[in-house]
């Protein structure tokens, strides 16, 4: 049987593996915060620059960090290009006519079935759709003979453009590296036990913690028996001629669902024998229970508070002055 | 007074047919019990009422001195642990470590208490070496096994086996009968629900159920001899007895019948 990775954690030493999972919540979440407080381009810079020193003192895998960017990279490119589009504050840096014409209509296909080629058979899948987005550009702005489509029209990039999107895409390359630090250096079973315990105090608003990590918690330990059901099912509607892979989406969508039946039926009779046997084994919801696991705070978490601390009135001091 | 006392027991679903019907049994401390029945004889209902999972319709359950009711269950499951027959759906915890200690946490145990009581018991089930691994790496018969640490954690001294062994390999099937057998001999009162008539031979008294009512209720050579009990409740014999019944009616063949005999229950 092979085991299921869930989340991003990986086992390891060093400064923030010591940190007690309440300590990084918080201080991921005041940081966030001051990040947001940052108002000028240097202080940025600053702080992108103090969040890798930190990933260095950590000893944690860089590689590892611009992995988890991955994901929202297209995010950024969206953001930077509609930032500097649509923002139309301050001095014109650059302005000029574009063209739209048949050339640049047959430019525009020819980049575009590189681009899906070239994503096809290299990795990178992100450099070739930024290159993509510089050639419509290019094409744009110099292919101006043949058969006009579109009238000429201006197109001009402001100051505060060009300011406002750097600005949002080292927030979020921020934001995101140290949401990544925090999952990649705690398990989920700490995170989940972080999370009750921070949000104890809001039992007096009816919020019930405990019940709700347990949750969790049950629901991190049952992913990979469910993701083994998942196979087996599978393998028995294949061994019946099935195909997952090819088909119409419509084929796909029928076939998605002969998997999903039995898995709920499955699931639901899981949950009521394991409701079975927590409560033979005295469970009894909303009582008080003892923990095997402790969390204890050391030095290091009393310090990386104050740290986190300080960067966040750090910030509000910077945006009163 | 006897240990578990079970009194005009009755369990039903529906207002029709009795699951459970009409149950009168006593088991001393100390005991194990084989319960042998076909499907839907009620077998499983009956580990599930002890527990305190179902309710009955009619009857006591008094288990050392204690009746089962809604306020008693809690203490009830301190002396009283069930095995289930899925592995996989009676792992609570996210490792080993944190199944052992799910019943201990909710009786309230101090933490320090905990950690020995866990090295402890899984020194006896053997799966010390295991304690911060993953349910999905361990095989069947090892999450069985960490069940039973489970419950003897929480020192309860009767353990009810719900076809525990039925959804392994032979050859953890074989490993978990040595464990109850230790635990037998270690006083614990056991309840074994199976299918498997030669796992049954192992027990001091079989209970015999036949659709919600008990069949037969005997010492296990006793009910052996008895070729009746078994053909009219549909359950087969081992070979070997089945053998010896048929010799038996010629005295003969006397010295091979005791043989035999002697096989099939020190098997």
């Amino acid at each position: 049987m092979k085991s299921v990775i869930i989340g991003q954690y990986i086992p390891g030493k060093g400064l923030f593996y010591k940190l007690d999972p309440r300590t990084k919540i918080i201080a991921v979440f005041l940081l966030m915060v001051s990040v947001f407080l940052f108002e000028r381009i240097e202080q940025l810079l600053i702080a992108l620059g103090v969040a890798t020193l930190l990933l260095l003192v950590g000893k944690i895998n860089i590689i590892r960090v611009i992995k988890g960017l991955k994901p929202i990279m297209i995010l950024l490119i969206f953001t930077f290009i509609f930032q500097i589009m649509l923002n139309k504050q301050g001095q014109k840096v650059v302005e000029h006519d574009m063209y739209f014409t048949l050339f640049t209509l047959l430019f525009l296909v020819i980049a575009f079935i590189l681009w899906r080629v070239m994503v096809k058979i290299t990795k990178f899948r992100f450099t070739f759709f930024f290159l993509f987005v510089i050639s419509i550009y290019l094409t744009l702005r110099y292919v101006d003979y043949g058969q006009t489509i579109i009238q000429p029209f201006n197109f001009a990039i402001y100051e505060d453009g060009i300011t406002m999107s750097i600005f949002v895409v080292i927030r979020l390359l921020i934001i995101i590296t140290l949401s990544t630090v925090l999952t990649l250096t705690t398990k989920p079973t700490d995170l989940t036990q972080g999370l009750e315990k921070l949000m104890h105090p809001l039992k007096k608003i009816g919020f019930d913690s405990e019940s709700f990590a347990l949750i969790i918690s049950i629901s991190l330990r049952y992913i990979p028996t469910i993701f083994d059901e998942a196979n087996k099912i599978m393998m028995a509607q294949a061994s019946r001629g099935a195909d997952f892979s090819e088909g119409k989406l419509k084929d796909k969508l029928r076939q998605v669902i002969s998997l999903l039946v039995p898995m709920f039926i499955i699931a639901f009779i899981r949950s009521e024998e394991l409701a079975n046997a927590m409560e033979s084994r005295n469970f009894v919801p909303g009582e008080p229970r003892t923990r095997i696991h402790e969390l204890t705070m050391s030095y290091r978490d009393t310090l990386a508070t104050l740290f986190s601390f300080s960067v966040l009135i750090l910030s509000i001091v910077l945006k009163v002055i | 007074m006897s240990y578990i006392e079970i009194q005009k027991l009755s369990y039903s679903y529906n207002e029709k047919t009795n699951v459970l019907d009409d149950i009168n049994i006593d088991i001393e401390k100390g005991e194990w019990i084989a319960v042998l029945g076909h499907n839907g004889s009620g077998k499983s209902t009956l580990a599930k009422t002890l527990v305190g999972l179902l309710e009955p319709k009619t009857g006591d359950i008094t288990i050392d001195g204690i009746t089962l009711g809604e306020e008693t269950a809690y203490e009830i499951r301190k002396k009283i642990g069930i095995v289930f027959q899925n592995p996989d759906n009676q792992f609570v915890g996210v490792t080993v470590k944190d199944d052992i200690a799910f019943g201990m946490e909710n009786l309230c145990v101090p933490r320090e208490e905990m950690l020995e009581k866990i090295n402890f018991y899984a020194k006896k089930v053997n799966m010390l070496d295991f304690l911060d691994k993953e349910p999905a790496t361990l095989s069947g018969g090892q999450k069985q096994r960490v069940a039973i640490a489970g419950i003897l954690a929480m020192q309860s001294d009767i353990i009810i086996f719900d076809e525990a062994t039925s959804m392994l390999d032979p050859y953890s099937k074989e490993e978990l009968i040595q464990y109850i057998k230790t635990l037998h001999k270690d006083g614990l009162t056991i309840i074994m629900i199976t299918h498997d008539i030669n796992e049954a031979l192992l027990a001091d008294r079989i209970l015999v159920m036949n659709k919600g009512k008990v069949f037969a209720f005997q010492e296990t050579e006793k009910i052996m001899k008895d070729k009746e009990t078994f053909t009219s409740s549909n359950l087969e014999l081992p070979v070997a007895l089945e053998l010896a019944n048929s010799l038996a009616q010629d005295d003969k063949f006397k010295e091979i019948r005791d043989k035999l005999w002697e096989y099939a229950l020190t098997k």
